[in-house]
């Protein structure tokens, strides 16, 4: 029996021991989350750029926890709604005004305000800004960027006695080129010059760019005007001399190999994020294309896109760590610095938030630096807590019952409002 | 001097190592089972988001799912549409892959792992295969049917990508993992002792009246077995319609388990989630203990009554 209780009491010393968060340098130990977990391409360089922090400190020293993509968000929101959370991580821009009212994320405008060296928010694009602040303050800063754009085939083109000069710029131009691109034998597709379901293109997206959306400022959502029934009827109608069937299957020929459609040069033009630009350098391939401004409706249509980012956050989990809290904001500085930033995208092949950064780290790549310039028009979508999934799962089998004929644009955008109307309506009984 | 301890102390330790052995699964039973079970239940009464505090709301989130919720109806719908037609086709096909297999047949293990095979594979590379088979344009299923089609000049099913044909396709996939209760069924069948088959031939009993009356009814245990598991697994419906539908087309898929999944990944409300989990552990108790009521038609062998 004693020897059993020793045997226990050793063995949970043991663990004691292994879970000890003080580090060997006798250092404050902070703690932070990101995506570039042991054995991937981004491990080594995010590793060198906290032990670079690590080196310069005397004060504090950083434990970098790196989960894939796919799982860290699981992570993070337990580790938050748990208050367990790391000292500082990475997370969605677009919700940040969800964490930052429930009293999880730091003041990061206090902090500013208290240490303004060090940080210039000159340097980062106010839209993105805009998404990080709750009731005029920041909560968090954006981190990386996302921008979404045309990409066009110029072979493509060229075999259709295209050239650059002809990459079109309003609606009626994209379907206009789109047709003298399209390539059909025996009545199936060979290539198709352009599809707004296709790739990252969106509704909303088509919507934002004629100055509409889906709720209004007090988030009631609005998709009963007759111009959203014209846009979502243009969407459908671009390829109308094709059936659902036919672009469906074109499209899934690609998908179901996890190949992208302009990647594998079966689209000649098509709306996707600035990750394909990576994908098709990462990929080698060699034909000749470009990346332009999403074509607006016509001359008085918006140049946007849709875009988003991860924020850099710093979480309070109600145990008032003052050190571990000055820790974090020293750390959360050097992340935002010109170089740092720098070293992520080159690490990582993201557009980091940090604009001088991003234009030093893009050189003389036209295209990154193409892709540079549209961030300035990105736009996240809106956060909207009774629907925070209002573009997916609430709006997509609407949108797809729409594009396979089962609902005519007045019945889906009807049913979709009355589904928002609804959650709306159950949240607020919960609120 | 010896020392001596007395019996109610040799309990008492007897007692305290029993625990302390036991304790790496009492704290997982507790811990990992009991105590997230009791949590649901708690969450349920609460409008909690996974990030702010809790706050809470009675039986807020069950009224509104019971009286206000239309997805919540849908998805139900769906998933007796799924537990009607699955569960009982189900039953048959096992059945009659076990039949088959009970042969004296050269190679027959090899036929029995064959049909086996299927329940080592993981659900996501299984669901993977199948929308490549029944992919409405270029799978290998309208492939081979294609001659039919142009016989009768019908339009090739659309199967996963039709609202009319997906429940019944992903039935269809559920059915390739049907080995799985043969082995079961398989096992009882070749349990049933051949002097009843031997004395109902003395009585000139043939191949269909031995099934009937002596195999079919010496598998109802089984058959039960498998009945109750398969209704109570039939209600979680997921994995499938996650990877291969979405949901759709037009919320064709859309399980219940499914509308549970994005309550809680979606939407963030976790309260509503946990909600629709103890509806959903309400209607699977009542309909197994209706099924339990079957019992009586079950035949267990060396039961005299």
């Amino acid at each position: 029996m004693k020897k059993i209780t020793a045997f226990l009491l050793v063995l949970l010393g043991g663990f004691s021991v292994l879970g000890c968060t003080q580090n060997t340098t006798g250092k404050i130990e902070i703690e932070f989350w990101h995506m570039a977990p042991v054995g991937s391409e981004a491990f080594s360089p995010t590793r060198a750029i906290i032990n670079a922090f690590n080196e310069s400190q005397t004060t504090y020293y950083v434990k970098g926890t790196g989960f894939s993509f796919w799982d860290y968000w699981d992570k993070i929101n337990i580790a938050i709604s748990s208050r367990t959370a790391p000292d500082i991580g990475l997370s969605t821009l677009d919700d940040v005004p969800a964490r930052a009212s429930a009293g999880v994320l730091y003041n990061i405008s206090d902090l500013l305000e208290a240490d303004p060296t060090g940080l210039d928010l000159n340097q980062l694009y106010p839209n993105q800004l805009a998404f990080a602040t709750y009731n005029q303050d920041l909560f968090a800063l954006p981190f990386t960027a996302t921008t979404r754009v045309l990409y066009y085939n110029l072979d493509m083109f060229a075999a259709a006695g295209l050239t650059e000069e002809d990459v079109p710029t309003t609606w009626d131009e994209l379907h206009a080129v789109s047709k003298q691109l399209d390539l059909v034998d025996g009545g199936v597709i060979q290539q198709l010059g352009f599809d707004p379901t296709y790739g990252n293109a969106t509704y909303h997206g088509w919507l934002w760019e004629a100055g509409l959306d889906f709720f209004d400022e007090n988030l009631n959502p609005t998709l009963n005007t007759q111009k959203h029934i014209d846009i979502l009827n243009w969407v459908k109608n671009f390829n109308s001399e094709f059936t659902r069937n036919q672009l469906v299957a074109f499209g899934d020929a690609n998908a179901m190999f996890g190949i992208n459609p302009f990647a594998a040069q079966r689209v000649a033009m098509m709306v996707e994020t600035d990750g394909l630009y990576q994908i098709i350098k990462n990929a080698g391939a060699t034909f000749d294309f470009g990346v332009t401004t999403i074509p607006i409706p016509d001359e008085d249509g918006i140049r946007v896109n849709w875009g988003s980012g991860f924020s850099i956050e710093m979480y309070d989990n109600g145990k008032g760590e003052a050190a571990q809290k000055a820790g974090a904001w020293e750390f959360l500085k050097y992340l935002m610095s010109f170089q740092v930033q720098k070293d992520f995208s080159i690490a990582n092949g993201w557009l980091m938030a940090h604009k001088a950064a991003m234009t030093s780290a893009a050189g003389d790549d036209p295209i990154m630096l193409r892709l540079i310039e549209e961030i300035e028009y990105a736009k996240d979508k809106v956060y909207v807590p009774y629907a925070p999934s209002w573009h997916g799962n609430d709006w997509q089998p609407y949108y797809n019952s729409f594009l396979a004929g089962d609902l005519t644009a007045e019945q889906a955008l009807l049913n979709a409002r009355n589904n928002y109307l609804q959650k709306k309506q159950n949240y607020e009984a919960t609120h | 001097m010896a020392k001596t301890i007395s019996v109610k102390l040799m309990k008492r330790r007897e007692n305290i190592a029993g625990y302390l052995f036991a304790s790496p699964w009492l704290f997982g039973l507790i811990v990992l089972g009991i105590f997230p079970i009791l949590m649901s239940l708690y969450i349920s009464f609460t409008n909690y988001d996974m990030i702010a505090q809790m706050r809470w709301v009675g039986l807020e989130n069950y009224r509104i799912l019971l009286t206000n919720d239309d997805l919540f109806w849908k998805s139900l719908g769906n998933t007796v549409y799924h537990v009607v037609i699955a569960v009982p086709l189900g039953i048959v096909v096992g059945v009659g892959l076990a039949f088959l297999l009970n042969n004296k047949v050269r190679g027959m293990g090899i036929y029995r792992t064959l049909f086996y095979l299927p329940n080592v594979v993981s659900v996501v590379a299984m669901t993977l295969l199948w929308m490549w088979l029944f992919q409405p344009n270029f799978g290998l299923v309208n492939q081979l049917l294609k001659p039919l089609y142009e016989l009768f000049g019908a339009d090739p099913i659309g199967w996963y990508l039709d609202a009319d044909t997906s429940k019944i396709t992903l039935i269809i996939m559920g059915l390739w993992t049907a080995g799985g209760s043969m082995v079961i069924y398989l096992a009882q069948m070749q349990d049933i002792p051949t002097t009843l088959y031997e004395s109902a031939e003395i009585d000139g009993a043939g191949w269909w009246q031995k099934t009937i009356h002596i195999t079919l009814p010496l598998m109802t245990p089984s058959i039960y077995f498998n009945f109750i598991m398969g209704l109570i697994g039939s209600f979680q419906v997921f994995t499938m319609a996650y990877i291969m539908t979405n949901g759709g087309p037009s919320r064709s898929t859309y399980y219940y388990a499914y509308y549970l999944f994005d309550k809680m990944m979606a939407d963030n409300a976790m309260g509503m989630a946990s909600a629709m989990a103890w509806i959903l552990l309400v209607i699977v108790l009542i309909i197994t203990i209706l099924a339990l009521r079957l019992n009586k038609y079950v035949f267990y062998l060396g039961d005299e009554s």
